[in-house]
């Protein structure tokens, strides 16, 4: 075991990555294993994901996706049994989207009885601090919290998830359920940007809220996300999947392994989630021009195949698009005029028609994928301003080695700095959700503990 | 299994990483140089071009290079592209799988065992670039000692 060497780890950052990494660190038997936990928000496994209250944003991955533990998928289930949150005829299999607020219980249950059972051992400690800077030192790092105190260990792994900002050029944009988000007329029009998950999950709060205003929805290709399918993925193997092509020839290979898959009788959900096993790797063998097209045009396409919605959020999606209620549009918003709430010019994508629109708020919902390089988190920041990080060559989060590990401004790899979950998307691209995360925090452990 | 297609196109593509980077060969060349039938060579270098492993220029100044640096290139992944699923027997493949007339797949020994060549044979072709396929003709003695020193080659003996 190589814990002698490295057996105190910060992890910057308490949302789902962060408890999540926590949790399989703490697998170690080791008894000098020391694990600091910040975390600025003042509860721990929430973040931006599931912090919500609402009852209606479900998760969007079903109940044995979301354990904590790699090795153990029924994790979760097991909890949702015991608290009576499922019924006794479900089983794993059945496909079931708990509330995201249940989700963020879980966590919290599961790093309460951590701590409750590490008190004697000092092997967990948790900071409800933000950090403002990790530095490397001659033997190890240190972290600097905002209430001038540091905390000192081997390695620090950020696990500070998403941006809480919008991004640069949203102009007047601003997102659900933040400050400015005030109170508003609930007959007004309102504009969002981005006909993602994140559109519906402003759509459901606007809901709750009794807004009765037409919600305008515009993205490039004005795509809505696909409902989830009770099915079984296919199996498929690593020597049946054409690698390190350029992207045309893999979307050609992937569309007609769809085309003779549904010949076959299986639904395209099977297919598309039975690819999910290889995604990493698909994307680490993609030549980078063909990783710059298929962010440019066609992970919109894939985004709303992939990550699907709960059978009964789409359904009330698609009763208020029919309805008028949602409207989604194909297009550009071209020019923004603030006055008395906004007056919007959309350009339409397929007949270039300009349309002008007076809405009362802008909503920004174009995901949360954000340029690194711009932002707003002060650890990030820091790292990169000071050129111990840098963005990966997309853009998408932080340069990272395949073993998360921080890679430099001047392209040396930190043994000392390392990133999980969302950060580590220009590497291991599908690192967003659950299922995904714990197996990197499985390995990341293991790396580092032995 | 290594077709003939796949076979030839792997000779054109250490053809082409042996020249000097962005130099363009002559389709003429590449067959003669090799011994590969000129219209099939034809064929192979477009679909090589088409899942981009090889660019091409018409006309008189015209012929193929490499899109890419050759230590970018993974032998297996050429090898999808000309033959198909990486599978030592048809019936070990999941996306062409054929059945043989005279088994029983469940119980078929044969095939459980090729079933693991065929990840063997993966975990070999992806691993090896071009650029270190290309080099191999250069020293026989080295590469045949560099076989034997793959971890690869153990498991599979294992
Ligand atoms: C609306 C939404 C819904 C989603 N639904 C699902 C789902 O159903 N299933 C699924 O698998 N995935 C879902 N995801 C994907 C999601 O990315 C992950 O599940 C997960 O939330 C990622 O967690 P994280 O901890 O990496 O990031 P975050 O949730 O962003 O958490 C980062 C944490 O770090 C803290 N932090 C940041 N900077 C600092 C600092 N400087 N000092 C101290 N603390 C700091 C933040 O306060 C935060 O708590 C969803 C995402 C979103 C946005």
């Amino acid at each position: 075991m190589s814990v002698g060497r490295t057996n105190s780890i910060i992890v910057v950052g308490g949302g789902a990555s962060g408890v999540v990494l926590a949790a399989h660190l703490l697998k170690s038997p080791h008894p000098d294993l020391r694990v600091t936990l910040i975390e600025k928000r003042p509860h721990f496994g929430q973040g931006i994901a599931y912090s919500t209250l609402l009852s209606a944003h479900v998760l969007n991955v079903s109940a044995a996706g979301m354990s904590a533990y790699a090795d153990d998928p029924g994790n979760f289930w097991r909890w949702l049994q015991a608290r009576g949150l499922v019924s006794q005829e479900q089983t794993p299999q059945t496909p079931f989207y708990a509330p995201r607020s249940v989700y963020a219980r879980y966590l919290k249950e599961l790093l309460d009885e951590l701590e409750v059972r590490e008190k004697g051992t000092g092997r967990l400690r948790l900071i409800r601090e933000e950090s403002l800077s990790i530095s490397p030192t001659s033997s190890g790092v240190e972290v600097t919290l905002a209430n001038g105190t540091s905390v000192v260990a081997h390695l620090a792994v950020l696990a500070t998830g998403h941006d809480e900002q919008p991004g640069a050029g949203q102009g007047h944009a601003i997102r659900m359920g933040t400050e400015a988000d005030t109170a508003l007329d609930p007959e007004a029009r309102v504009l969002v940007l981005g006909t993602g998950l994140s559109m519906v999950d402003a759509f459901l709060s606007l809901e709750q809220r009794g807004h009765k205003g037409e919600i305008v929805a515009v993205s490039r290709r004005g795509l809505l996300p696909s409902p989830h399918r009770k099915g079984n993925p296919i199996k498929l193997d690593v020597a049946d999947i054409p690698f390190g092509t350029q992207l045309s020839y893999f979307v050609g290979w992937f569309r007609d392994l769809i085309r003779e898959n549904q010949k076959a009788g299986i639904d395209w959900r099977d297919v598309v989630d039975g690819l999910r096993p290889f995604n990493q790797k698909i994307w680490q063998n993609w030549p980078s021009s063909a990783k710059r097209r298929f962010v440019e045009h066609t992970k919109a396409w894939w985004d709303i195949h992939r990550h699907r919605l709960a059978p009964e959020v789409h359904a009330r999606v698609t009763e208020a698009v029919r309805t008028g209620r949602i409207r989604p549009v194909a297009g550009r918003v071209v020019g923004i005029e603030a006055g008395d709430g906004f007056s919007i010019d959309i350009q339409s994508r397929h007949t270039q028609a300009l349309e002008t629109l007076q809405v009362a708020r802008i909503y920004d919902c174009t995901g949360i994928a954000r340029d690194i390089s711009t932002t707003s988190n002060s650890v990030v920041r820091s790292l990169v301003d000071r050129g111990l990080a840098r963005p990966d060559p997309l853009r998408l989060g932080l340069d990272v080695s395949a073993k998360c590990e921080i890679i430099a401004g001047d392209g040396s790899v930190s043994a000392k700095i390392l990133a999980v979950g969302p950060l580590t998307r220009g590497t291991f691209f599908e690192i967003d959700a659950i299922p995904d995360i714990r197996v990197q925090c499985a390995r990341l452990s293991k790396q580092l503990l032995g | 299994m290594l077709t003939k297609k796949g076979k030839y196109g792997l000779k054109a593509l250490v053809h082409l990483a042996q020249l000097p980077a962005g130099q363009l060969a002559f389709v003429g060349d590449i067959a003669s140089g090799n011994n590969i039938p000129k219209k099939f060579l034809d064929a192979i270098l477009g679909e090589l071009r088409n899942a981009g492993f090889v660019q091409s220029r018409k006309g008189k100044e015209g012929g193929y290079r490499l899109a890419r640096p050759a230590d970018e290139i993974k032998v297996g992944h050429v090898v999808r592209v000309l033959d198909g699923p990486l599978a030592p027997i048809p019936c070990a493949s999941r996306t062409q799988y054929q059945r043989c007339e005279d088994c029983n797949e469940a119980t078929c020994q044969v095939r459980h065992l090729m079933l693991e060549v065929r990840q063997a044979i993966a975990e070999v072709l992806d691993q090896r670039t071009l650029a270190e396929m290309r080099d191999i003709v250069l020293d026989d003695l080295t590469v045949a000692r560099g076989i034997d020193g793959l971890p690869l080659t153990q498991k599979v003996l294992a």
